[in-house]
């Protein structure tokens, strides 16, 4: 009887007429007659009750014994993971269209992972997650991406690798320690993998605040309160190598915290709020490919990541990408990137130049669901919004050595909501815009930037299982005063193998 | 690790009392109306959903994480029926004693013996469950050996009331064993019903009462059916002489209506669990409203 392997004492008790039942009711023609059917039924019933008997017995025996052992069997089935560990494989790809060539963000220093896609056909990420758990006590995942770059070339990155303890693991109820690379809890969008997002990229103050995601090393200590409403706070210390964050003297200076409330209104809708705030120092900034002290997009090779520790790697880095972006001035279609500089002459520092100081970034996030009929599956609506703003306090320079003390605030917000209308069909509408530092933080008033950078974006999704979807999105991106960029976007996110259970 | 429960007391609204009671956590209707039969005052019961929700698909809620994180027993039915919520309520929640392999970890699939478990696991087949179907509580026994494994369960973890739940698992059983032969003497005039499905749904009431399931209208499980294999089942339905096409109050019923239409049967929606029509409050209305739902199936001409 192999398929009764694993079952416990209980199902084996059960097993002989349940063995019997389904070839009875089998949806095949040769139907039981009604003599051998009310036989069957007969035994069911007989050895229903020999069973209710047996287990009444055990019950008596357990309730006499008072030192009787807490463990009764409990099946090992149900358990998420079949293969050891569970591996999956997320396949994002689009095809986009541009009006405009890439522009840089007005007030605002770009990381690299969050320039603009690449034109045409691409492979947006392609990202590899094996998980399992690692004993009674600890969990690991970790999850490598493989990124289009702006270029044309690909680029590979760690994503997250980490360790969780388990619940049960022998920490007080409700706590949880997570420790190495993770998408760590910042905002809504920050914990989720871009898979799950519901546009194709990520809203504006992702891009300029943390270059997309912030996903240091670090650990991060989270407490889930035995309250009625839920509520969560969290604490983390972080190496200091990710935007907005860079080349860490200490190798632990960046600290975070957030607290979280949530809950249903009715039966049918919830929501969630948070806030956050994370905190360090960067020197300077680091803007190259995935984290401060790797480069991973050097022109030789891109696919290895090698770890340096010197900081003049990330300035050559830097240095790359400007020249990467005078030579793009050939381009025929290309707006005149110093004909900007001549209008208000001079170029924009704090976008182009590399900050080197103090930051900490805080952050407010909502979340609304609401379920008309109990079933998310089948129609939803959903808000959601986050804002963020960053105090600064240090100097922002160029390779031309011009430079500006800033001490000041900048922010940003984006507000979002889809409609699913039936099982496979949604639509949403996505508005971000982002206030950049003033002249008055600016030591020397340098200038002004007189353009809130803004993203307007729609979006059409179709889900053919859960494991598939097909999205066609227009955005309207007026990222300098100069331009306007039209972009379209026809794109599919499958996945493949295990795929965890999402989150809120 | 107490600093942090240290910080945290002041600032909640209820720093929980000593609680008397245990609470259940249950995720369907069925197992939080049995743990109710059970438990009776003793316990406390949360039903994760209503009985006009796909348990299939649930969203892991901050309300459901904070009702996790308060549980003394986990009651689902497992065997990946809630895999696509339940891993993370159990992760966040981080609850010990309602983890695998606890005493307050019950899954129901872990007790009855799984029907249908498939050959092969391939996403191309759909939401196929690896271990059998989970929808296990439309066979009376199932529920009957539920009832035994939460009692010994709860006298495990709350010592204190075993009398109370050997007591009221003892009533309960008398009851159940004289409905469920009541039930069972109706189930010989259903034997052999032809009827048309939307999901594999009913594996176990089928199992059962001999009704035959011709044609399901998903295409695949978790996959909506499509025109070409609506009139597959059509012809399906034809062919057999399909006398209904059965509903759960949670399936959708675009595909059904026009079957429906087309080949001349009713669409007949079935409580398939506590709460999924009016009047189905307990467990023993629930058999008794299916039951009565289908012999109006068989007896209408």
């Amino acid at each position: 009887m192999p398929s009764l392997h694993g079952l416990t004492r209980l199902a084996l008790l059960a097993a002989p007429i349940f063995l019997i039942a389904p070839e009875v009711h089998s949806q095949t023609n040769d139907a039981p007659t009604a003599a051998e059917l009310a036989a069957e039924i007969k035994a069911l019933k007989q050895d229903y009750e020999t069973r209710i008997q047996n287990l009444e017995a055990q019950l008596e025996a357990i309730t006499t014994q008072s030192a009787a052992p807490a463990t009764p069997a409990t099946g090992a089935r149900g358990q998420s993971s079949a293969f050891n560990p569970a591996i999956g494989v997320i396949l994002n790809a689009a095809v986009a269209d541009f009006s405009a060539a890439p522009q840089e963000v007005s007030g605002f220093q770009l990381g690299h992972e969050s320039q603009r896609g690449q034109e045409g056909l691409s492979l947006i990420e392609t990202e590899f997650n094996f998980s399992a758990n690692i004993d009674d006590k600890f969990f690991g995942s970790s999850t490598i991406g493989i990124h289009a770059e702006e270029d044309g070339s690909e680029a590979i990155e760690l994503e997250e690798a980490y360790i969780q303890t388990l619940p049960g693991a022998g920490l007080p109820d409700g706590l949880r320690v997570k420790a190495g690379r993770a998408f760590w809890t910042l905002g809504y969008l920050n914990e989720h993998h871009p898979h799950a997002d519901d546009f194709v990229d990520r809203p504006l103050p992702y891009r300029v605040f943390i270059d997309k995601s912030y996903n240091d090393n670090g650990l991060e200590l989270a407490y889930v309160f035995p309250s009625e409403m839920y509520a969560e706070a969290g604490a983390g210390l972080f190496r200091g190598d990710d935007f907005p964050f860079g080349s860490s003297d200490t190798g632990r200076g960046v600290t975070s915290a957030y607290a979280r409330l949530g809950n249903d209104i009715g039966t049918n809708q919830s929501f969630r709020v948070g806030a956050y705030v994370l905190n360090g120092s960067a020197t300077p900034r680091s803007i190259a490919h995935g984290h401060g002290s790797s480069d991973a997009h050097g022109e030789e090779g891109h696919d290895d990541e090698e770890v340096h520790d010197d900081e003049d790697d990330a300035d050559h880095d830097e240095e790359e990408r400007i020249d990467t972006d005078v030579h793009d001035d050939d381009h025929d279609d290309e707006p005149e990137m110093a004909g900007d500089e001549e209008q208000e002459g001079h170029h924009d520092l704090l976008a182009e130049g590399v900050f080197t100081g103090d930051t900490t970034l805080y952050a407010l996030d909502v979340r609304y669901t609401w379920a008309p009929t109990g079933n998310p599956r089948d129609q939803e609506v959903t808000l959601q919004g986050e804002y963020f703003w960053r105090a600064e306090d240090g100097v922002y320079s160029d390779d031309e050595g011009e430079m500006t003390a800033v001490d000041g605030t900048s922010s940003g917000w984006y507000l979002q909501g889809t409609y699913k209308f039936n099982p496979a069909w949604r639509i949403g509408f996505r508005y971000s815009r982002l206030n950049p530092l003033s002249s008055a933080d600016m030591a020397n008033h340098v200038y002004e930037v007189e353009h809130d950078p803004s993203t307007v974006s729609l979006m059409g999704d179709w889900t053919n299982s859960e494991f598939g979807r097909v999205r066609l999105q227009f955005s309207r991106e007026a990222l300098t005063s100069e331009v306007t960029d039209d972009q379209l976007y026809l794109q599919y996110i499958m996945s493949l193998g295990a795929h965890g259970a999402h989150t809120y | 690790m107490t600093w942090i429960a240290a910080l945290a007391a002041p600032g909640m609204v209820q720093p929980s009392p000593a609680i008397a009671e245990v609470r259940i956590f249950a995720c369907e209707p069925e197992w939080a109306a049995l743990a109710s039969d059970i438990g009776g005052d003793a316990v406390h019961v949360y039903a994760a959903t209503h009985g006009r929700q796909d348990p299939h698909y649930i969203r892991a809620r901050p309300s459901l994480i904070a009702q996790v994180r308060r549980a003394d027993v986990l009651f689902c039915s497992g065997a990946g029926l809630e895999e696509g919520w339940l891993p993370v309520l159990l992760q966040r929640g981080a609850r010990a004693t309602i983890q695998p392999h606890q005493p307050g970890h019950l899954m129901a699939s872990a007790h009855v013996r799984l029907l249908d478990p498939p050959s092969r696991v391939d996403r191309s087949l759909g939401h196929v469950h690896a271990e059998g179907n989970p929808h296990v509580q439309l066979l009376p026994a199932n529920i009957g050996f539920l009832a035994t494994e939460l009692a010994r369960r709860l006298t495990v973890i709350d010592p204190d009331n075993a009398e109370t739940y050997r007591r009221r698992l003892s009533a309960f059983q008398d009851r159940w064993k004289d409905a469920t032969a009541g039930w069972t003497g109706r189930t010989s005039q259903l034997e052999g019903m032809p009827v048309v499905a939307y999901h594999e749904a009913w594996t176990y009431l089928f199992a059962w009462t001999g009704i035959e399931q011709v044609a399901a209208i998903e295409r695949l499980p978790g996959v909506p059916p499509t025109a070409s294999h609506l009139q597959e089942v059509l012809e399906l339905a034809r062919t057999a002489g399909a006398r209904a096409i059965l509903r759960a109050p949670y399936e959708p019923s675009e595909g059904m209506e026009w079957l429906s239409d087309k080949a001349g049967i009713p669409i007949v929606e079935l409580p398939f669990t506590v709460g999924g029509l009016e009047g189905v409050d307990d467990l023993f209305d629930l058999f008794d409203v299916t039951l009565t739902l289908l012999e109006t199936v068989r007896d209408r001409h």
